[in-house]
Protein backbone atom coordinates (compact mmCIF):
# COMPACT_ATOMS: atom_id res chain seq x y z
CA UNK A 1 0.00 0.00 0.00
CA UNK A 2 1.40 3.84 -0.72
CA UNK A 3 0.21 6.44 1.05
CA UNK A 4 0.54 10.26 0.81
CA UNK A 5 2.00 11.46 3.57
CA UNK A 6 1.79 15.36 5.42
CA UNK A 7 4.03 15.08 8.66
CA UNK A 8 3.54 19.05 9.23
CA UNK A 9 5.94 21.20 10.71
CA UNK A 10 5.62 19.91 14.76
CA UNK A 11 6.78 16.58 13.31
CA UNK A 12 10.20 18.50 12.51
CA UNK A 13 10.92 19.74 15.59
CA UNK A 14 8.84 19.28 18.74
CA UNK A 15 7.50 16.09 18.23
CA UNK A 16 10.71 14.47 15.79
CA UNK A 17 10.25 11.24 18.20
CA UNK A 18 6.63 11.01 16.71
CA UNK A 19 7.62 11.34 12.98
CA UNK A 20 10.31 8.74 14.22
CA UNK A 21 7.87 6.43 15.83
CA UNK A 22 5.57 6.70 12.73
CA UNK A 23 8.97 5.93 10.07
CA UNK A 24 9.30 2.71 12.20
CA UNK A 25 6.30 1.16 12.48
CA UNK A 26 5.28 1.67 8.81
CA UNK A 27 8.38 -0.26 7.71
CA UNK A 28 6.77 -2.90 10.11
CA UNK A 29 3.79 -2.64 8.74
CA UNK A 30 4.72 -2.66 4.66
CA UNK A 31 3.12 1.04 3.82
CA UNK A 32 4.79 3.18 2.16
CA UNK A 33 4.80 6.89 2.96
CA UNK A 34 5.56 9.07 0.59
CA UNK A 35 6.37 12.63 2.18
CA UNK A 36 4.04 15.33 -0.38
CA UNK A 37 6.48 17.01 -2.33
CA UNK A 38 7.34 20.39 -1.03
CA UNK A 39 4.82 19.96 1.52
CA UNK A 40 4.10 23.98 3.38
CA UNK A 41 2.25 24.74 6.52
CA UNK A 42 -1.27 24.46 6.97
CA UNK A 43 -1.70 27.52 8.85
CA UNK A 44 -3.04 25.85 12.25
CA UNK A 45 -5.07 28.06 14.46
CA UNK A 46 -3.40 31.40 13.55
CA UNK A 47 -4.72 31.03 9.91
CA UNK A 48 -8.33 30.90 10.54
CA UNK A 49 -8.22 33.20 13.48
CA UNK A 50 -6.47 35.95 11.77
CA UNK A 51 -7.45 35.44 7.66
CA UNK A 52 -10.21 32.72 6.98
CA UNK A 53 -8.92 32.93 3.29
CA UNK A 54 -5.74 31.89 4.27
CA UNK A 55 -6.93 29.23 6.30
CA UNK A 56 -8.71 27.07 3.32
CA UNK A 57 -5.54 28.55 0.83
CA UNK A 58 -2.75 27.15 2.94
CA UNK A 59 -4.10 23.60 3.27
CA UNK A 60 -5.56 23.44 -0.43
CA UNK A 61 -1.50 23.95 -1.51
CA UNK A 62 -0.51 20.73 -0.08
CA UNK A 63 -4.18 18.98 -1.55
CA UNK A 64 -2.57 19.95 -4.86
CA UNK A 65 0.67 18.43 -4.26
CA UNK A 66 -0.77 15.33 -2.99
CA UNK A 67 -3.41 15.20 -6.50
CA UNK A 68 -0.04 15.57 -8.51
CA UNK A 69 1.19 12.79 -6.79
CA UNK A 70 -2.18 10.68 -6.64
CA UNK A 71 -2.12 9.08 -3.79
CA UNK A 72 -4.42 9.20 -0.51
CA UNK A 73 -3.15 11.71 2.42
CA UNK A 74 -2.26 10.48 6.12
CA UNK A 75 -1.96 13.29 8.50
CA UNK A 76 -0.59 12.28 12.02
CA UNK A 77 -1.35 16.04 13.31
CA UNK A 78 -5.07 16.30 14.40
CA UNK A 79 -4.80 19.95 13.63
CA UNK A 80 -3.57 19.46 10.28
CA UNK A 81 -6.12 16.87 9.72
CA UNK A 82 -8.70 19.15 10.43
CA UNK A 83 -7.19 21.82 8.89
CA UNK A 84 -6.75 19.71 5.61
CA UNK A 85 -10.32 18.42 5.30
CA UNK A 86 -11.70 21.89 6.10
CA UNK A 87 -10.06 23.14 3.00
CA UNK A 88 -11.07 20.28 1.26
CA UNK A 89 -15.04 20.87 1.89
CA UNK A 90 -14.86 24.48 0.77
CA UNK A 91 -12.46 24.00 -2.09
CA UNK A 92 -15.02 21.37 -3.13
CA UNK A 93 -17.81 23.35 -2.25
CA UNK A 94 -15.71 26.46 -4.77
CA UNK A 95 -16.36 29.33 -2.11
CA UNK A 96 -12.48 30.88 -2.80
CA UNK A 97 -10.39 31.12 -5.62
CA UNK A 98 -7.69 28.69 -4.95
CA UNK A 99 -4.32 29.72 -7.14
CA UNK A 100 -3.46 26.35 -7.30
CA UNK A 101 -4.99 23.36 -9.26
CA UNK A 102 -6.95 21.55 -7.09
CA UNK A 103 -10.37 19.38 -6.78
CA UNK A 104 -10.40 18.04 -3.20
CA UNK A 105 -11.54 14.76 -4.44
CA UNK A 106 -8.42 12.60 -2.34
CA UNK A 107 -9.05 10.92 0.44
CA UNK A 108 -7.82 12.56 3.58
CA UNK A 109 -6.98 10.15 6.72
CA UNK A 110 -6.02 10.90 10.32
CA UNK A 111 -3.78 8.39 10.98
CA UNK A 112 -5.15 6.74 14.31
CA UNK A 113 -8.45 5.90 12.47
CA UNK A 114 -6.61 4.76 9.65
CA UNK A 115 -4.36 2.69 11.88
CA UNK A 116 -7.97 1.55 14.25
CA UNK A 117 -9.34 0.23 11.07
CA UNK A 118 -10.45 -3.62 11.92
CA UNK A 119 -8.21 -4.58 9.07
CA UNK A 120 -4.93 -2.90 10.21
CA UNK A 121 -5.64 -4.08 13.65
CA UNK A 122 -5.20 -7.52 12.50
CA UNK A 123 -1.76 -6.63 10.97
CA UNK A 124 -0.52 -4.49 14.18
CA UNK A 125 -1.90 -7.66 16.32
CA UNK A 126 -0.40 -10.01 13.86
CA UNK A 127 3.16 -8.29 14.15
CA UNK A 128 3.46 -7.60 18.30
CA UNK A 129 6.21 -9.45 19.37
CA UNK A 130 5.65 -8.42 23.29
CA UNK A 131 2.44 -7.30 24.22
CA UNK A 132 2.43 -4.46 26.94
CA UNK A 133 0.45 -6.13 29.81
CA UNK A 134 -0.06 -4.62 33.25
CA UNK A 135 0.00 -0.98 31.30
CA UNK A 136 -2.62 1.42 32.65
CA UNK A 137 -3.50 4.11 30.48
CA UNK A 138 -6.39 6.32 29.22
CA UNK A 139 -6.76 7.72 25.98
CA UNK A 140 -7.14 11.30 25.12
CA UNK A 141 -8.06 12.57 22.05
CA UNK A 142 -8.14 16.21 22.25
CA UNK A 143 -10.31 18.32 20.06
CA UNK A 144 -9.58 19.39 16.62
CA UNK A 145 -9.27 15.02 15.71
CA UNK A 146 -12.65 14.61 16.67
CA UNK A 147 -14.53 18.19 16.52
CA UNK A 148 -16.78 19.18 14.33
CA UNK A 149 -18.47 15.82 13.57
CA UNK A 150 -19.55 17.62 9.90
CA UNK A 151 -15.36 17.84 9.34
CA UNK A 152 -13.88 15.50 10.87
CA UNK A 153 -16.58 12.62 10.23
CA UNK A 154 -16.42 11.45 13.30
CA UNK A 155 -19.91 9.51 14.51
CA UNK A 156 -18.63 8.75 18.19
CA UNK A 157 -17.18 12.49 19.04
CA UNK A 158 -18.51 12.19 22.70
CA UNK A 159 -16.80 8.83 23.14
CA UNK A 160 -14.24 7.99 20.62
CA UNK A 161 -12.60 4.55 20.26
CA UNK A 162 -9.91 4.68 17.81
CA UNK A 163 -7.03 5.13 20.48
CA UNK A 164 -8.89 2.94 23.00
CA UNK A 165 -8.68 -0.42 20.12
CA UNK A 166 -5.24 0.59 19.08
CA UNK A 167 -3.66 0.58 22.75
CA UNK A 168 -5.65 -2.62 23.21
CA UNK A 169 -4.59 -4.36 20.34
CA UNK A 170 -0.58 -3.93 21.83
CA UNK A 171 -2.28 -5.18 25.36
CA UNK A 172 -2.20 -2.42 27.32
CA UNK A 173 -5.38 -2.06 29.85
CA UNK A 174 -7.41 1.03 28.47
CA UNK A 175 -9.13 2.60 31.54
CA UNK A 176 -12.73 4.71 30.61
CA UNK A 177 -12.68 8.66 31.95
CA UNK A 178 -14.86 11.36 30.74
CA UNK A 179 -11.60 13.70 29.09
CA UNK A 180 -11.05 11.83 26.53
CA UNK A 181 -11.80 15.28 24.58
CA UNK A 182 -11.64 17.98 26.64
CA UNK A 183 -9.18 20.92 25.06
CA UNK A 184 -5.58 20.91 26.53
CA UNK A 185 -5.44 24.62 25.46
CA UNK A 186 -3.31 24.49 22.62
CA UNK A 187 -0.99 27.46 22.31
CA UNK A 188 -3.03 29.55 24.65
CA UNK A 189 -0.62 28.64 27.31
CA UNK A 190 1.93 31.21 25.26
CA UNK A 191 0.10 34.13 25.60
CA UNK A 192 -1.91 33.67 28.98
CA UNK A 193 0.18 30.87 30.81
CA UNK A 194 -2.57 30.43 33.78
CA UNK A 195 -4.93 29.46 31.31
CA UNK A 196 -3.45 26.85 29.94
CA UNK A 197 -1.70 25.38 33.13
CA UNK A 198 -5.14 25.15 34.63
CA UNK A 199 -6.68 23.28 31.50
CA UNK A 200 -3.71 20.86 31.58
CA UNK A 201 -3.57 20.48 35.25
CA UNK A 202 -6.96 19.33 35.36
CA UNK A 203 -6.35 16.35 32.83
CA UNK A 204 -3.47 15.26 34.07
CA UNK A 205 -5.51 14.88 37.71
CA UNK A 206 -8.38 12.99 36.01
CA UNK A 207 -5.76 10.37 34.46
CA UNK A 208 -4.20 9.80 37.97
CA UNK A 209 -7.95 9.39 39.54
CA UNK A 210 -9.06 7.84 36.97
CA UNK A 211 -6.03 5.02 37.90
CA UNK A 212 -4.27 5.77 34.85
CA UNK A 213 0.02 5.40 34.76
CA UNK A 214 0.33 7.09 31.56
CA UNK A 215 -1.63 8.92 28.49
CA UNK A 216 -1.82 7.89 25.15
CA UNK A 217 -1.77 10.86 22.42
CA UNK A 218 -1.91 11.59 19.16
CA UNK A 219 -1.65 15.20 18.80
CA UNK A 220 1.79 16.65 19.11
CA UNK A 221 0.74 19.91 20.96
CA UNK A 222 -1.37 18.01 23.17
CA UNK A 223 1.59 15.79 24.04
CA UNK A 224 3.83 18.90 24.91
CA UNK A 225 1.17 20.49 26.84
CA UNK A 226 0.84 17.46 28.97
CA UNK A 227 4.66 16.95 29.05
CA UNK A 228 5.89 20.33 29.29
CA UNK A 229 3.90 21.10 32.55
CA UNK A 230 5.51 18.10 34.27
CA UNK A 231 8.94 19.14 33.65
CA UNK A 232 9.73 20.06 37.39
CA UNK A 233 8.64 16.43 38.62
CA UNK A 234 6.57 17.81 41.58
CA UNK A 235 3.90 14.92 41.51
CA UNK A 236 4.11 11.37 40.56
CA UNK A 237 5.10 11.67 36.87
CA UNK A 238 2.47 10.45 34.24
CA UNK A 239 4.41 9.47 30.91
CA UNK A 240 2.56 10.74 27.73
CA UNK A 241 3.21 8.49 24.84
CA UNK A 242 2.09 9.03 21.44
CA UNK A 243 -0.14 5.74 20.44
CA UNK A 244 3.07 5.12 17.56
CA UNK A 245 5.48 5.01 20.91
CA UNK A 246 3.32 1.97 21.84
CA UNK A 247 2.99 0.56 19.22
CA UNK A 248 6.51 0.52 18.43
CA UNK A 249 6.95 -0.86 21.66
CA UNK A 250 5.41 -4.10 21.15
CA UNK A 251 6.95 -4.76 17.82
CA UNK A 252 10.11 -4.80 19.12
CA UNK A 253 11.01 -7.56 21.92
CA UNK A 254 12.83 -5.45 24.13
CA UNK A 255 12.46 -1.68 23.73
CA UNK A 256 15.23 1.13 23.88
CA UNK A 257 15.34 3.79 26.24
CA UNK A 258 16.54 6.06 23.64
CA UNK A 259 13.53 6.47 22.52
CA UNK A 260 11.96 8.12 25.21
CA UNK A 261 14.57 10.79 25.90
CA UNK A 262 12.43 13.33 24.77
CA UNK A 263 9.95 13.13 27.31
CA UNK A 264 9.78 15.29 30.47
CA UNK A 265 8.01 12.98 32.77
CA UNK A 266 10.44 10.02 32.08
CA UNK A 267 8.82 6.53 31.16
CA UNK A 268 11.58 4.34 31.39
CA UNK A 269 10.77 3.33 34.86
CA UNK A 270 6.94 2.91 34.11
CA UNK A 271 8.60 0.99 31.41
CA UNK A 272 10.85 -1.61 33.02
CA UNK A 273 8.47 -2.28 35.56
CA UNK A 274 6.26 -4.28 32.88
CA UNK A 275 9.81 -5.65 31.74
CA UNK A 276 9.33 -3.80 28.28
CA UNK A 277 12.07 -2.03 28.29
CA UNK B 1 -44.19 68.71 46.19
CA UNK B 2 -42.47 67.21 43.77
CA UNK B 3 -45.23 65.27 41.11
CA UNK B 4 -43.49 64.31 38.05
CA UNK B 5 -44.01 60.89 36.77
CA UNK B 6 -41.36 59.79 35.46
CA UNK B 7 -41.71 57.78 32.15
CA UNK B 8 -40.41 53.96 32.13
CA UNK B 9 -37.48 54.61 30.19
CA UNK B 10 -35.83 57.42 32.54
CA UNK B 11 -36.83 54.84 35.26
CA UNK B 12 -35.08 52.30 34.02
CA UNK B 13 -31.96 54.41 33.51
CA UNK B 14 -31.71 56.04 36.70
CA UNK B 15 -32.54 52.44 38.12
CA UNK B 16 -29.06 50.90 36.58
CA UNK B 17 -27.15 54.44 37.12
CA UNK B 18 -26.26 54.59 33.53
CA UNK B 19 -27.55 55.11 30.09
CA UNK B 20 -29.48 51.99 28.67
CA UNK B 21 -28.28 50.52 25.69
CA UNK B 22 -30.84 49.47 23.10
CA UNK B 23 -30.61 47.69 20.14
CA UNK B 24 -28.90 50.20 17.81
CA UNK B 25 -30.40 52.09 14.43
CA UNK B 26 -28.52 50.01 12.50
CA UNK B 27 -31.66 47.52 12.58
CA UNK B 28 -30.72 43.64 11.74
CA UNK B 29 -27.66 44.95 9.32
CA UNK B 30 -25.23 43.03 11.74
CA UNK B 31 -27.32 40.32 12.49
CA UNK B 32 -27.96 39.39 8.69
CA UNK B 33 -23.90 40.50 7.99
CA UNK B 34 -22.91 37.72 10.68
CA UNK B 35 -25.58 35.39 9.27
CA UNK B 36 -24.65 35.36 5.71
CA UNK B 37 -20.67 35.15 6.95
CA UNK B 38 -20.84 32.47 8.39
CA UNK B 39 -24.28 30.66 7.76
CA UNK B 40 -24.55 30.28 12.00
CA UNK B 41 -28.55 29.96 12.41
CA UNK B 42 -27.91 32.71 14.54
CA UNK B 43 -31.64 33.58 15.09
CA UNK B 44 -31.96 29.65 15.97
CA UNK B 45 -30.34 30.34 19.71
CA UNK B 46 -32.90 30.56 22.46
CA UNK B 47 -30.40 30.99 25.22
CA UNK B 48 -30.20 27.44 27.23
CA UNK B 49 -26.30 28.17 27.75
CA UNK B 50 -25.35 24.87 26.51
CA UNK B 51 -22.45 26.07 24.85
CA UNK B 52 -21.25 28.46 27.88
CA UNK B 53 -21.81 25.37 30.00
CA UNK B 54 -19.82 23.35 27.57
CA UNK B 55 -16.70 25.97 27.25
CA UNK B 56 -13.78 24.65 28.89
CA UNK B 57 -12.88 28.01 29.11
CA UNK B 58 -16.05 30.42 29.58
CA UNK B 59 -14.98 31.81 33.19
CA UNK B 60 -12.10 33.46 31.63
CA UNK B 61 -14.15 34.93 29.37
CA UNK B 62 -15.89 38.71 29.56
CA UNK B 63 -19.21 37.85 27.23
CA UNK B 64 -19.82 34.10 27.89
CA UNK B 65 -20.52 32.21 24.46
CA UNK B 66 -24.32 32.42 24.39
CA UNK B 67 -24.16 35.86 25.25
CA UNK B 68 -22.36 35.86 21.95
CA UNK B 69 -25.37 35.04 20.10
CA UNK B 70 -27.33 37.30 21.90
CA UNK B 71 -24.88 40.58 21.13
CA UNK B 72 -25.02 39.24 17.46
CA UNK B 73 -28.67 39.29 17.36
CA UNK B 74 -28.67 42.80 18.89
CA UNK B 75 -26.27 44.51 16.72
CA UNK B 76 -23.80 44.93 19.41
CA UNK B 77 -21.35 45.23 17.10
CA UNK B 78 -18.19 47.22 19.49
CA UNK B 79 -19.21 45.24 22.65
CA UNK B 80 -17.83 42.22 20.78
CA UNK B 81 -15.00 43.50 19.27
CA UNK B 82 -13.58 44.73 22.04
CA UNK B 83 -14.15 41.61 24.29
CA UNK B 84 -11.68 39.00 25.77
CA UNK B 85 -13.64 36.18 24.52
CA UNK B 86 -12.65 36.47 20.84
CA UNK B 87 -9.32 36.05 21.50
CA UNK B 88 -9.51 33.60 24.79
CA UNK B 89 -11.29 30.85 22.93
CA UNK B 90 -9.69 27.74 21.64
CA UNK B 91 -11.71 26.79 18.67
CA UNK B 92 -11.78 23.41 20.47
CA UNK B 93 -15.58 23.37 19.33
CA UNK B 94 -17.59 22.19 21.89
CA UNK B 95 -19.77 24.63 21.83
CA UNK B 96 -21.07 24.27 18.50
CA UNK B 97 -21.03 20.83 18.38
CA UNK B 98 -23.35 20.38 21.65
CA UNK B 99 -25.80 23.42 20.49
CA UNK B 100 -29.00 21.89 20.30
CA UNK B 101 -29.89 24.51 17.51
CA UNK B 102 -27.00 23.90 15.38
CA UNK B 103 -25.62 27.81 16.24
CA UNK B 104 -22.33 27.67 14.86
CA UNK B 105 -21.06 29.27 17.58
CA UNK B 106 -17.38 28.32 17.29
CA UNK B 107 -17.42 29.56 13.57
CA UNK B 108 -19.17 33.09 14.60
CA UNK B 109 -16.33 33.62 17.54
CA UNK B 110 -13.84 32.76 14.98
CA UNK B 111 -15.28 35.41 12.21
CA UNK B 112 -15.70 37.76 14.99
CA UNK B 113 -12.15 37.66 15.49
CA UNK B 114 -11.66 37.76 11.79
CA UNK B 115 -13.56 41.18 12.15
CA UNK B 116 -11.35 42.52 14.68
CA UNK B 117 -7.95 41.56 13.65
CA UNK B 118 -9.34 43.77 10.20
CA UNK B 119 -10.26 46.92 12.40
CA UNK B 120 -9.05 49.67 14.69
CA UNK B 121 -10.09 48.41 17.84
CA UNK B 122 -7.39 47.04 19.92
CA UNK B 123 -7.33 43.44 21.16
CA UNK B 124 -8.45 42.97 24.80
CA UNK B 125 -6.18 40.07 24.80
CA UNK B 126 -3.05 41.46 23.43
CA UNK B 127 -0.80 38.91 23.75
CA UNK B 128 -2.92 35.93 22.22
CA UNK B 129 -3.43 38.39 19.18
CA UNK B 130 -0.08 39.02 18.61
CA UNK B 131 0.86 35.52 18.80
CA UNK B 132 -1.30 34.69 15.87
CA UNK B 133 0.23 37.79 13.95
CA UNK B 134 3.88 35.99 14.64
CA UNK B 135 2.57 32.92 13.77
CA UNK B 136 1.23 33.88 9.94
CA UNK B 137 5.11 36.17 9.48
CA UNK B 138 7.30 33.36 10.44
CA UNK B 139 4.66 31.30 8.18
CA UNK B 140 4.85 33.51 4.97
CA UNK B 141 8.94 33.98 5.50
CA UNK B 142 9.62 30.22 5.10
CA UNK B 143 6.64 28.65 4.27
CA UNK B 144 6.63 26.49 7.43
CA UNK B 145 6.63 26.87 11.16
CA UNK B 146 9.80 26.61 13.52
CA UNK B 147 8.73 26.69 16.99
CA UNK B 148 12.16 27.83 18.07
CA UNK B 149 12.17 31.10 15.14
CA UNK B 150 8.58 31.16 16.14
CA UNK B 151 9.23 31.98 20.09
CA UNK B 152 11.87 34.29 18.85
CA UNK B 153 9.86 36.49 16.74
CA UNK B 154 7.18 36.67 19.41
CA UNK B 155 9.69 37.99 21.85
CA UNK B 156 10.97 40.59 19.94
CA UNK B 157 7.42 41.93 18.79
CA UNK B 158 7.21 45.45 20.98
CA UNK B 159 5.90 45.05 24.43
CA UNK B 160 5.75 40.96 24.62
CA UNK B 161 9.62 41.05 26.54
CA UNK B 162 8.40 44.07 28.79
CA UNK B 163 5.12 42.58 30.13
CA UNK B 164 6.55 39.17 30.10
CA UNK B 165 9.10 40.63 33.02
CA UNK B 166 6.87 42.66 35.02
CA UNK B 167 4.00 39.60 35.06
CA UNK B 168 7.03 37.55 36.47
CA UNK B 169 6.84 35.02 34.06
CA UNK B 170 9.83 35.17 32.16
CA UNK B 171 12.23 33.09 33.97
CA UNK B 172 10.11 30.36 34.32
CA UNK B 173 9.65 30.52 30.19
CA UNK B 174 12.91 30.79 29.60
CA UNK B 175 13.79 28.25 31.76
CA UNK B 176 11.62 25.92 29.96
CA UNK B 177 12.82 26.61 26.38
CA UNK B 178 16.81 25.99 27.54
CA UNK B 179 14.74 22.63 28.73
CA UNK B 180 13.59 21.94 25.34
CA UNK B 181 16.76 22.37 23.62
CA UNK B 182 18.56 19.75 26.00
CA UNK B 183 15.99 17.99 24.81
CA UNK B 184 16.44 18.58 21.04
CA UNK B 185 12.68 19.12 20.78
CA UNK B 186 13.52 22.85 19.61
CA UNK B 187 15.57 23.40 16.87
CA UNK B 188 17.82 26.63 16.01
CA UNK B 189 17.86 25.50 12.15
CA UNK B 190 14.72 24.09 10.11
CA UNK B 191 13.94 23.36 6.74
CA UNK B 192 11.97 25.85 3.90
CA UNK B 193 9.52 24.89 1.77
CA UNK B 194 10.94 25.56 -1.75
CA UNK B 195 7.38 27.40 -2.84
CA UNK B 196 8.00 30.00 -0.31
CA UNK B 197 7.10 32.74 -3.27
CA UNK B 198 3.79 31.12 -4.17
CA UNK B 199 2.62 31.42 -0.51
CA UNK B 200 3.86 35.21 -0.16
CA UNK B 201 1.93 35.76 -3.25
CA UNK B 202 -1.20 34.26 -1.78
CA UNK B 203 -0.77 35.85 1.70
CA UNK B 204 -0.74 39.41 0.16
CA UNK B 205 -3.62 38.59 -2.24
CA UNK B 206 -5.85 37.25 1.23
CA UNK B 207 -4.61 40.67 2.54
CA UNK B 208 -6.61 42.60 -0.39
CA UNK B 209 -3.44 43.59 -2.12
CA UNK B 210 -3.35 43.09 -5.79
CA UNK B 211 0.04 41.05 -6.93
Amino acid sequence: MKLSFYPGCSLEGMAVDYARSIDAIFKALDIDLVEIDDWSCCGATAAHSLSEAMSVILPARNLSAAEQMGLDIVAPCANCFNRLRFSQQMVQKKVLDIPWPVTGDLKVHDMTRFLAEPAMIKQIKKRVLKPLNGLKLVCYYGCQMVRPPRITGYTDYENPQTLDRIAAAVGARVIDWSYKATCCGASIGIGRREIGNSLTKRLLDKARQAGAEAVVVSCPLCQSNLDMIQKDRLEQPVPVFYFTELIRLSFSDRGNPKWFKMHFADPVPLLSKINAI
Amino acid sequence: MNTTVMDHKTASERRSGKKRKRIGDRGDYFLNRIQGETNGNVSACYQCERCTNACPVSHFMDIKPHQVIRYVQLGWREDLLRSSTIWVCLSCEMCTTYCPNEVRVAEIINHLRNIAAHSSIAPREKHLAVFHQTFLEVLSKSGRVNEFRLMKAFYSKPNILNEKIKSGNLKEELLLGLALLKKGRLKPFSSRSKLIKEIRKAYIQARGEIV
